[in-house]
């Protein structure tokens, strides 16, 4: 059965300069999704792991090699275009949640449409059924100080979701939060794969990679299939 | 993203830093309230010099000789004291009353080899002084009455001229219990009417009262309020200058300020002849005032003058003022003072602007992980910056809000100080603009660098 990639890298390199020294930290990365499928990519500390997520979160360079993300050939494109890509395309979920503590949940949630230039009422609108889904809609107007662990992470997936994107891309989505709010997060993960999401996680932790469709292993900045 | 939803993010930054916002913004509501008040102390300014001189008439000249040196004690015109004539009061002064002068003042007169030729002069003939190197203003001269005439009789383009001259003497009377030291203007029939000067009660000054050297005098407004308690009191009583009865005549109407300190308000006006021979005798420094029939033409009038008093006096060199030089002088003075007092306020909205650039670096710092997210969703360079700016002019818009409603509630305390303002909507208008501009000058590089920051690295910082 043939299946649409979503992500497609070739060769992908990326290295940072160190003191007088310079850091491969990609070396030469085939890595690929299909639309729909569930990705976690694994790996230990250090591997290259944040640096492969903030490449196809087209929030880093390549020095070389190409990556298309949803048929846009991501290493051609300006910065001032890679903003847009990563509004429309990707939604990103943090370890850190990575909300802003001055607006509300309703506000944080709606932020990416607003960036986009929808309108507040029909971005409330629009983003009210995922809201009912991932269960905040009585929490709404409390800042994300007011929240538990748990809730901040369904926020920032319901930030992630609202925008309808290509990928939902999640870094150590579990990290920071206790085993039932990580199970929690990690089976509405699956129900979103269900639905059709395509999801790439990045993990060190073998046990959070499992409830991936597929693992992909990353050592030393090499994928290990 | 739209404007109207920047907007509101900067309200909601705003809002969760009340107190951050309002100390940022001290710098600029100093500005604000300073350039206020520093406009409305201005215009005060401007208004006063224009009540100073409301009563002057515009074609008026005063001419006056001062001289050089070995001068008996007293000086006039010329700057060091303000000229009389045309609603100016002069200032005169002389402590000792001298009695049994000539009445025309023109005893003294030392008149020139052309003495007496007079002749009528056009407008474009400008006949010259005397020798360059020659010594001016070395004798004792005092303008006459005669003066006057040859200058009316030889001067073309003339409607009117008088001559007066004044003396501080003292006096007392009515209400005054000790003697008081009173400007007293010694003047002609037609001072009045060429000075713009009314009159509340009685009649001014006439011919017969000078040429009878009648002790009659007219009070200024506020001397016939302090001398006898009212102007109504004052008419027709009897005031004691240089311990000589003098009937009151005449109350002028109140005509405010004139200059120098010195009003038609506070002054005694007496004939002209009455003072020399009472008060004053022959040492007298008189002003002539003389008012050209069209204003356009006085720098003509004026050459004239000085050719006509040249043939009279060839080695003196008289001081020839317009009311509308000692006007724009005024109004020059006032605007060079303005232009210094803005200039401290703009010092003072520098600092400000400096100050906010301060917090807005510091700001960027607090918020470069907040920075980074916005990226991360989809924030553009331009979003960024434009919130950031918006923030920088928000926080200089409410300072300079809170300046002016400051500048409103300091404004009595300063006219408290016997400054004059004239608090004004344009003034607001300027600090605010001045406001605005202030914070986006100076919240554009910090909001420039929060737009560049690259996202990863914004994220990633703690």
């Amino acid at each position: 059965m043939s299946t649409e990639q979503i992500i497609s890298m070739s060769k992908v390199c990326k290295s940072y300069k160190m003191g007088s020294e310079r850091l491969n930290v990609l070396k030469g990365i085939d890595f690929s999704v299909d639309k729909g499928e569930f990705t976690a990519i694994l790996g230990p500390s250090g591997s290259g792991k944040s640096t492969l997520m903030n490449i196809i979160g087209c929030m880093d360079t390549l020095d070389s090699g190409s990556y298309s993300l949803n048929g846009i050939q991501i290493d051609e494109t300006k910065e001032r275009d890679l903003v847009k890509i990563r509004n429309h395309e990707i939604g990103f979920i943090f370890q850190n949640y990575h909300l802003i503590p001055t607006y509300n949940v309703m506000q944080n949630i709606i932020m990416p449409m607003l960036m986009r230039g929808k309108d507040r009422r029909s971005a409330e609108r629009d983003c009210r059924e995922v809201v009912d889904m991932l269960e905040l809609s009585d929490r709404l107007k409390h800042k994300p100080s007011e929240l538990s662990g748990g809730q901040r992470q369904r926020v920032a997936i319901a930030r992630a979701l609202c925008s309808k994107p290509s990928l939902l891309l999640a870094d150590e989505p579990t990290g920071a939060l206790d085993q039932q709010s990580g199970t929690e997060v990690l089976k509405l993960f699956t129900k979103l794969h269900e639905m059709g999401s395509t999801i790439v996680m990045i993990t060190h932790d073998m046990n959070v990679a499992k409830w991936a469709q597929r693992t992909v292993k990353i050592v030393d900045g090499e994928i290990c299939q | 993203m739209r404007f109207s939803e920047i907007l509101n993010l900067v309200r909601i930054n705003l809002i969760q830093n009340k107190f951050k916002v309002l100390l940022t913004s001290i710098g600029i509501i100093v500005g604000a309230a300073t350039i206020v008040c520093v406009i409305a102390i201005g215009r005060g300014g401007q208004a006063d010099v224009a009540d100073q001189f409301r009563n002057l008439n515009a074609g008026a000249l005063d001419i006056n000789y001062e001289q050089s040196e070995g001068n008996s004690g007293f000086s006039f015109g010329g700057g060091s004291m303000p000229s009389f004539g045309g609603g100016d009061m002069p200032a005169f002064t002389q402590t000792s009353a001298k009695e049994g002068g000539s009445s025309d003042g023109s005893s003294k007169r030392s008149r020139g080899s052309s003495g007496g030729s007079m002749q009528s002069f056009g407008s474009g003939e400008m006949p010259s002084f005397s020798g360059s190197g020659e010594v001016k203003n070395r004798e004792k001269i005092t303008l006459s009455t005669e003066d006057m005439e040859d200058i009316t009789a030889s001067v073309p383009g003339l409607s009117e001229a008088t001559i007066s001259y004044t003396t501080k003497q003292n006096i007392y009377g009515g209400n005054i219990e000790e003697t008081e030291s009173y400007t007293i203007a010694g003047t002609l029939s037609d001072y009045a009417e060429l000075s713009n000067l009314s009159l509340l009660f009685g009649d001014y000054l006439t011919d017969a009262d000078n040429e009878n050297k009648t002790k009659v005098c007219v009070l200024g407004y506020a001397a016939a309020k302090n001398i006898f308690g009212s102007a109504e009191d004052a008419y027709d009583s009897i005031v004691y200058i240089d311990d000589r009865p003098y009937t009151v005549g005449g109350v002028l109407a109140e005509q405010g300020s004139v200059e120098a300190g010195i009003s038609a308000d506070e002054a005694i006006f007496i004939p002209y002849a009455t003072g020399i021979k009472y008060l004053t005798g022959s040492d007298i420094s008189p002003t002539i005032t003389v008012i050209a029939e069209d204003v356009d033409n006085i720098e003509a009038v004026a050459e004239n003058v000085r050719s006509v008093l040249a043939a009279t006096y060839p080695n003196a060199e008289f001081t020839i003022s317009d009311a509308g030089s000692k006007m724009e002088a005024a109004n020059k003075s006032n605007r060079t003072l303005t232009l210094m007092l803005i200039a401290m306020a703009s010092i003072v909205f520098i600092i400000g602007g400096i100050g906010i650039m301060n917090v807005l670096f510091v700001s960027v710092k607090e918020r470069t992980q907040e920075i980074g997210i916005l990226k991360a969703i989809g924030g553009s360079r331009k979003d960024i910056l434009l919130e950031f700016i918006l923030e920088a002019c928000s926080i200089s818009l409410i300072g300079g809000i809170i300046g002016v409603a400051v500048s409103f509630a300091v404004s009595p305390l300063i006219t408290s100080f016997s400054i004059r303002m004239e608090m004004s909507v344009t003034g607001a208008l300027l600090a605010l603009g001045f406001s605005l501009v202030t914070g986006t000058v100076f919240g554009f590089y910090p909001a420039w660098k929060a737009s560049r920051l690259v996202p990863v690295e914004a994220l990633a910082s703690e």
